[in-house]
């Protein structure tokens, strides 16, 4: 077990300086000074210039360059910001926690109405039931996501204005941050309107968590659906109805948790594009996160931001994909018998 | 009057007839198919069978519901856009942008990606695994994020696309071939053919690839669709196809300002990329419940 967790540290590490690297090369392509592109100051004072060539190693050759710039990042030198002047770093850490709060929102709703609902359909001998919610997998799939959020957009919120549609909360209510989520920031608020501040932020929550929970939604329901399927043909499970059990009892205390772990896999490969959706579903709803940030950047050239969109980005993908897979791995047996074989 | 059977044994189709009457049990896969084969049309005859050109303004028909609404008009089938801008047109056009577009995007990358991933596939030891790394690392960006990356540096604009969407796809095609080849090389069979004295590229094109191909061409499904809902995306975030532009993705952007009193004009290019991305998804998933049984 230990030798395969140092093995996913080091692919970590590997992959993560691989990463750098593509951003660093990209970086040196922007049709900018260099300079300008890694510190994001337009106009350098003859200081700021010789601090910029110094902090990154300009004058020497690539190699070092690299070197300089991998440190700088790493020890949380993103430069500052072209359009605002403030450090990148500052603005990342006040949009992170949006996007995490919207991502955990949604993957929630995936699973709590994917799980139950792949089981139905596993389950189920009507070939109506079964066909019905294989469309809806298979339309879910399709449906592009920028197309699907304007319209719920544009049904729920502009039509029956059930739902807000833009922004995190409504601007009336000023909520200091402590964890940047504002579900929680809400709770912890002291001020009198907390809690009808909360249920705002609840409801501004709803339309973008279920735009983005479309994806993620069918992918459990038919990663569900299969397992369930292989797993209720085993031995075990015949046993454990010959033992008695009532079915509610074996499907989810024998089946289900074995049925999961496929689920869980599935949601490490689900990340890239769970993460370009994200992106689209921020535009989208105005909702302040990580991919608002970065397309807007992209609008306004802002070449600092786009580099500290990618990377914190892509690096959370890959940190995030290897803990699912070490997370994969410690709970299923049948890979640790295939780890010791070896 | 049928051949008589002069025989009695079983006859065994062939594995592509085989594939083939797998594939065609399926009613909804080969709904597809035909879907698939419409467009294919439609990205040749396209714009010969649109009415209008698609950036033909006509100021007197600004906003038109399409022709089945009360204030529709028959001439403008789904309607106009803000700047009177015939739909229909528009999107018969738009076929060749965003599905034509994907699709040579995607046999790009799949040459591209093929040559890379049975190299490195055939390869063992360091070199293999350092292409792994290096793979898993572009994997990790999403095809989207590394689409931005690249238009970023290239600025937007519709040639930029095809780059961004291609370089974003190629790894996928990379390690899907790769592992493939990698997980084929380790079977006994191959170890025979080797013993038979077959060289490297012998056991590459006769003894592994025929167990490959399924894989490339279920990947190549799955990217088709990728590939489209990129395109489409990028239009929408205005990186990607500019403002004239009858791609699809465009269109649901240069919709946007008449979202409110016109919903048509999002609404149709949107269920064109749903039309498109549903059937190319109906036949990836009809092929890989064919191809299932034989590939284990």
């Amino acid at each position: 077990m230990w030798r395969y967790f140092v093995r996913r540290i080091n692919l970590f590490f590997v992959t993560s300086i691989v990463m750098i690297s593509v951003i660093f090369f990209a970086t040196g392509m922007f049709p900018v000074e260099k300079g300008y592109a890694l510190s994001g100051i337009q106009f350098p004072t003859v200081e700021q210039q010789a601090q910029t060539v110094e902090d990154y190693n300009l004058e020497d050759n690539q190699l070092n360059q690299f070197i300089a710039y991998v440190t700088q990042r790493l020890s949380g030198n993103l430069g500052i910001s072209v359009n605002s002047q403030q450090s990148v770093a500052d603005e990342l850490s006040a949009v992170l926690p949006a996007s995490f709060e919207l991502s955990l929102f949604a993957g929630c709703i995936a699973v709590f109405f994917g799980v139950p609902l792949g089981v139905i359909a596993s389950l189920s001998a009507s070939k109506t039931i079964q066909r019905s919610i294989l469309a809806i997998t298979l339309t879910g799939y399709s449906i592009p996501v920028f197309w699907l959020g304007l319209t719920l957009a544009l049904w729920f919120g502009v039509h029956l204005e059930w739902l807000p549609i833009s922004g995190q909360i409504n601007l009336l209510y000023e909520i200091e941050p402590v964890t940047g989520f504002m579900l929680i920031d809400t709770l912890l608020s002291e001020r009198p309107y907390a809690i009808s501040a909360f249920k705002d932020a609840l409801l501004h929550i709803i339309l973008p968590a279920v735009t983005l929970a479309v994806l993620p939604f069918t992918v459990v329901i038919r990663i569900t659906r299969q397992a369930m399927m292989t797993v209720m043909t085993q031995t075990y499970i015949r046993a454990a109805e010959a033992r008695g059990l009532n079915t509610f009892r074996i499907l989810i205390r024998h089946a289900l948790p074995n049925a999961l772990i496929p689920v869980l896999k599935a949601f490490g490969l689900m990340l890239g594009s769970f993460a370009s959706y994200g992106i689209l579903v921020e535009v989208i709803f105005s909702w302040p996160g990580v991919g608002l940030w970065l397309i807007n950047g992209i609008y306004q050239r802002d070449y600092t931001v786009i580099q500290a969109g990618i990377l914190s980005v892509s690096l959370l993908i890959i940190f995030l994909s290897i803990m699912i897979d070490l997370v994969h791995t410690t709970i299923n047996p049948i890979n640790r018998k295939e780890l010791y074989a070896n | 009057m049928p051949i008589k059977k002069l025989y009695q044994e079983e006859q065994i189709d062939s594995p592509l007839g085989q594939l083939w009457h797998s594939f065609a049990s399926n009613p909804f896969a080969v709904a597809g198919l035909w879907a698939i084969i419409f467009l294919l049309i439609l990205v040749v005859l396209g714009p010969l069978l649109a009415p209008f050109q698609p950036e033909m303004q006509n100021p007197d028909a600004i906003l038109l519901p399409p022709s089945w609404d009360q204030a529709g008009h028959v001439s403008h089938f789904l309607g106009t856009d803000d700047l009177g801008r015939d739909l229909f047109s528009r999107i018969l056009h738009g076929v060749r942008l965003t599905f034509g577009m994907s699709l040579i995007v995607v046999i790009s990358a799949l040459v591209v990606g093929f040559v890379i991933g049975s190299l490195s596939g055939m390869m063992r030891g360091l070199k293999s695994s350092i292409l792994g790394h290096l793979l898993d690392a572009l994997l990790s960006i999403p095809s989207l994020l590394l689409a931005i990356l690249v238009v970023a540096v290239t600025g937007p604009g519709l040639t930029n696309v095809f780059w961004a969407v291609g370089i974003a796809l190629t790894p996928q095609f990379v390690r899907a071939i790769h592992q493939a080849v990698h997980e084929e090389l380790q079977k006994e069979y191959v170890t025979a053919a080797k013993i038979d004295g077959a060289s490297q590229i012998q056991i590459f094109w006769y003894v592994i690839m025929p167990n490959v191909w399924d894989v490339v061409i279920i990947q190549t499904t799955i990217a088709i669709s990728v590939a489209i809902l990129d395109i489409a995306a990028l239009g929408f975030l205005n990186l990607g196809a500019q403002a004239p532009s009858s791609e699809w993705g465009s269109m649901i952007f240069q919709g946007l300002n008449s979202l409110l009193i016109a919903p048509w004009t999002i609404t149709i290019p949107g269920l064109a990329i749903l039309f498109t991305v549903l059937s190319i998804n109906l036949v990836g998933d009809g092929l890989r419940s064919a191809l299932a049984p034989i590939r284990n």
